[in-house]
């Protein structure tokens, strides 16, 4: 029995945590809810001993106990998955999965690889992570080193698991996985604490939910009879909107960007596809079906071997990001934020400018500060930044705060064509609605031609209006969700089976 | 909802601000403690010892700190990419030799040295930055290797010996001075205050920056990564080059020994000086403050008759120290900020 009585926590400007009690028993799969921002990851860290509480106690069978590190957690059998990916990128898949406990596979002072590989496999295996052991980890995908570090704390027979979004890069399919894993986990005894945006999940699999909000509990209930409404009503303090979108009209005569059997060695084989000015094109698939891959290709961080890219019906030479930026107006919302989509060192106007610093010069050449932080607060207001204000450091935000900042930075480039790779990782129910209408109306209002990646089947459904079907770096299908003119768009679960039957 | 009331808390810092507010955020300022300890160091001295304060004394150790400066941006250019550059001081060694041999062998005048000289630094810094980023190495190993090749370099055509025929025209930038303060240590102040400038508010600076920020980020932000890597190597080579004359035009001879205790100055003048050692941070006036500290350390160190060959021991020592007050004062200020917003 793990206990949270009155734990309070403040960072500069803000209090992560009020006044907080919450009880987390053996056997029960306990969920933790609320918007960006409101307390989650904070309440998640002082569990693990990431931070101390300013004031209150945690509990641990009765008998108060005070973690310094992480350390301290994991020898009380406390284990951690946390919300940013934390990997050795130049290491085997095998060393990140055992990388807390090498040590136990000293045998006469040396390491036995071998059976380090063997039982890494198998923990690779429960999480369905189809990766050999041996391959180094820089290259692979979110939602793969995401699996490596849900194997890495089940391969410590944790008693207490705490995962703070294991999912939000994950595929439907890979989530079923888990959660069938924390069914299991939770029939031995284990105390799973489970932080997630996905409400569905957490109706799936939880037996109780706590909800915070601006840092308060609002409440602990058990899930059975709870519905996803009223859960949403607690977090937010209202009932959710549903977003209907309906039909995009697209600028059917106009080709915004053409692919032309694009090839690479060992991935691509003849790909082409068309993006219609003023569209939002889906790109659905499995973790690892090739959709960010095409996209590292389109934007010239990675070299195709032979095809075409024509933007606007001419030829292209794009061989690297600024070649996209500056000449052919073309962006890329990362999927990975704090490797690649964000410098976290740096104040949110930094990061939100970084694409625009040149537009912000005056006659000079200097860079006026003034529009600079005009320009972060605008996007901070619109995107519903929390944050004590521009300048406050990007790598203090909380996660799902970090990802609205990724994007506001894109939003500020105002390109004409912009891919956006997993917009909604981690972020809040609210904040992904709005993400979702954002992303709408760049097409529907302002004419820009997206390119939507998405694992998560709602949001593509929702949100683009034809979807291509990413198989082993094949598109095997397109699917047509807009419907005829005049017509309603189709219904979710027709679009869901047709999309199932090409992954099928 | 949390908005409020994170903006109710902002509002209450700024309303208890003022004076309080602008402290902390002085405080929170990486090159503050530099600062002061420059001032306390300074006003140590001048009570403690009646030589300090005069003017021939403070005209040396402004010159010396001038020169300090350059070797230290030589570093801290490449620094704040998230790099490092070990051959600094064979770039140096090299210019000077090259300045000397023009000068002094071949007899040309100080227009066509000087060009010469700056002109093999920058390329020196060029090759180093070519390859880091063809080759995709790392800094350290690259500019290892070309420690070694400039160092023989240096070796080869001195054959170790000192090229003293220096045109006396050339002297006038490092021995003269204007209403006391030496033309070097005005040059230097002007060059920090163009950079400041630059890292501030032009796009180039932001660039590199933020290339040392995060090199992916930067690049997938549109930043042209490499050409700032080769930009930084390439500055690090002229400011290398501009030390090395500026040391020639101070000393009137030019020693190829110039450079080679230039790696610990350049490291310590830059980290002191509170340029993060992971990249994206920089500050002038650190640099200015850390560069006199030194200065007045040395100073002090031969006023207390220490043995100079120990210098570099100090050296060490005080580079070590001044990490690890950084750490603390990080850790320090964050625990202040807490407390504070608690209070509140
Ligand atoms: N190290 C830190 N320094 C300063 N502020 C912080 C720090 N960590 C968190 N905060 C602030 O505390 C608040 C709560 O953050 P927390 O990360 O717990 O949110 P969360 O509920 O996990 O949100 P998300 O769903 O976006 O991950 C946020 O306002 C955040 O900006
Ligand atoms: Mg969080």
């Amino acid at each position: 029995m793990l206990q949270i009585r009155h734990v309070t926590k403040s960072f500069p400007g803000v209090r992560a945590l009020d006044d907080v009690s919450v009880e987390f028993a053996p056997g029960e799969v306990h969920a933790i809810v609320g918007e960006n921002g409101a307390g989650k990851s904070t309440l998640i860290k002082i569990i693990c001993g990431v931070y101390t509480p300013d004031d209150g106690e945690v509990l641990l069978n009765g008998a108060r106990i005070t973690l310094h590190t992480y350390k301290d957690a994991l020898d009380r059998k406390i284990n951690l998955v946390s919300q940013e990916i934390q990997i050795i990128p130049k290491s085997t898949v095998a060393e990140n999965i055992m990388l807390d406990k090498l040590d136990r596979y000293l045998t006469h002072g040396r390491i036995d690889w071998k059976r380090i590989n063997q039982d890494a496999a198998r923990y690779a295996t429960m999480v369905d992570l189809a990766v050999p052991v041996r391959q180094i980890v820089a290259t692979l995908s979110a939602a793969q080193k995401q699996l490596i570090m849900i194997a890495r704390a089940l391969s410590s027979d944790a008693r207490i698991l705490v995962m703070d979004e294991p999912t939000s890069a994950l595929t439907r399919h890979e989530t079923e996985n888990l959660l069938a894993l924390l069914r299991r986990l939770k029939a031995e005894g284990v105390t799973v604490l489970f932080v997630s945006h996905k409400l569905e999940e957490v109706l799936a699999v939880a037996d109780k939910v706590s909800v915070l909000r601006d840092g308060c509990l609002i409440g602990t209930r058990p899930i059975a009879g709870l519905t996803k409404a009223q859960i949403v009503q607690m977090m937010i303090g209202r009932d959710a909107r549903t977003l209907d979108l309906g039909r995009l009209k697209v600028d059917a005569g106009h080709v915004a960007l053409e692919a032309r059997s694009i090839c690479q060695a060992g991935r691509f084989h003849d790909v082409s596809f068309v993006l219609q000015r003023g569209e939002i094109l889906g790109f659905y698939g499995l973790v690892g079906s090739g959709r960010t891959e095409l996209a590292q290709i389109l934007i010239g961080e990675a070299r195709k071997d032979s095809g075409e890219v024509l933007i606007n019906d001419k030829p292209t030479h794009i061989h690297s990001m600024a070649d996209s930026l500056f000449k052919y107006r073309m962006g890329y919302v990362s999927e990975n934020r704090k490797e690649k989509g964000l410098i976290l060192s740096a104040s949110i106007k930094t990061n939100v400018a970084i694409t625009i610093w040149n537009r912000l010069r005056d006659r000079l050449g200097s860079i006026q500060l003034a529009a600079e932080t005009t320009a972060a607060r605008k996007l901070m207001h619109a995107l519903e930044i929390r944050a004590t204000g521009p300048s406050q450091v990007v790598g203090s935000l909380s996660g799902g705060n970090q990802q609205k900042v990724s994007i506001a930075k894109w939003l500020a480039a105002q390109c004409d064509i912009l891919i956006i790779d997993e917009p909604t990782i981690g972020v809040d129910i609210g904040a992904k609605e709005y993400i979702h209408q954002l992303i709408w109306n760049l097409a529907s209002r302002e004419g820009k031609s997206i390119i939507l990646i998405s694992s998560d089947m709602p949001e593509i459904i929702n949100v683009a209006r034809r979807i291509l079907v990413f198989k082993d770096f094949k598109i095997v299908g397109e699917v047509r969700n807009n419907g005829e003119e005049g017509a309603p768009v189709r219904g979710y679960e027709e679009v869901s089976q047709e999309i199932g039957q090409y992954l099928a | 909802m949390a908005q409020s009331k994170v903006e109710h808390s902002v509002r209450q810092d700024r309303e208890a601000g003022g004076i309080g507010s602008a402290l902390r955020s002085v405080f929170r300022r990486s090159d503050t403690s530099v600062v002061i300890a420059t001032v306390i160091l300074f006003v140590l001295f001048s009570f403690s010892n009646t030589s300090f304060l005069t003017p021939f004394n403070l005209f040396n150790v402004s010159r010396t700190a001038a020169l300090y400066v350059f070797v230290a941006l030589g570093q801290a250019i490449v620094i704040v990419t998230g790099g490092m550059n070990l051959s600094l001081g064979a770039i140096g060694g090299l210019t000077v030799v090259v300045a000397g041999w023009c000068m002094d062998t071949m007899g040309w005048s100080p227009w066509i040295g000087v060009p010469l000289a700056m002109l093999t630094g920058t390329l020196c810094g060029m090759f180093n930055g070519f390859i880091i980023i063809k080759s995709k190495l790392n800094s350290f190993i690259v500019t290892l290797a070309s420690l070694f090749i400039f160092t023989g370099l240096v070796q080869g055509i001195s054959q170790g010996f000192p090229y003293s025929n220096i045109p006396r025209d050339f002297t006038i930038l490092g021995r003269n001075d204007f209403l006391g303060v030496p033309y070097v240590f005005l040059f230097a102040v002007a060059v920090l205050t163009a950079l400041a400038y630059v890292f501030k508010f032009r796009v180039v600076g932001r660039r590199i920056l933020a290339t040392g920020g995060n090199l992916e980020a930067a690049r997938l932000s549109g930043i042209r990564t490499d050409n700032i890597v080769f930009l930084s190597h390439t500055l690090s080579g002229v400011f290398a080059a501009t030390a090395g004359l500026l040391w020639v035009s101070r000393m009137g001879s030019a020693q190829p020994s110039t450079g080679t205790d230039w790696l610990i100055i350049s490291f310590a003048v830059a980290i002191i000086g509170g340029t993060a050692l992971n990249g994206g941070e920089f500050s002038a006036l650190g640099i200015l403050a850390s560069a006199i500290m030194l200065t007045l350390i040395k100073n002090g160190l031969i006023m207390l008759n220490v043995n100079v060959y120990f210098e570099q021991t100090f050296l060490g020592v005080i580079v070590l120290l001044a990490v690890s007050v950084e750490s603390i004062r990080v850790a320090l200020s964050n625990r202040t900020k807490r407390t504070k917003t608690d209070a509140s």
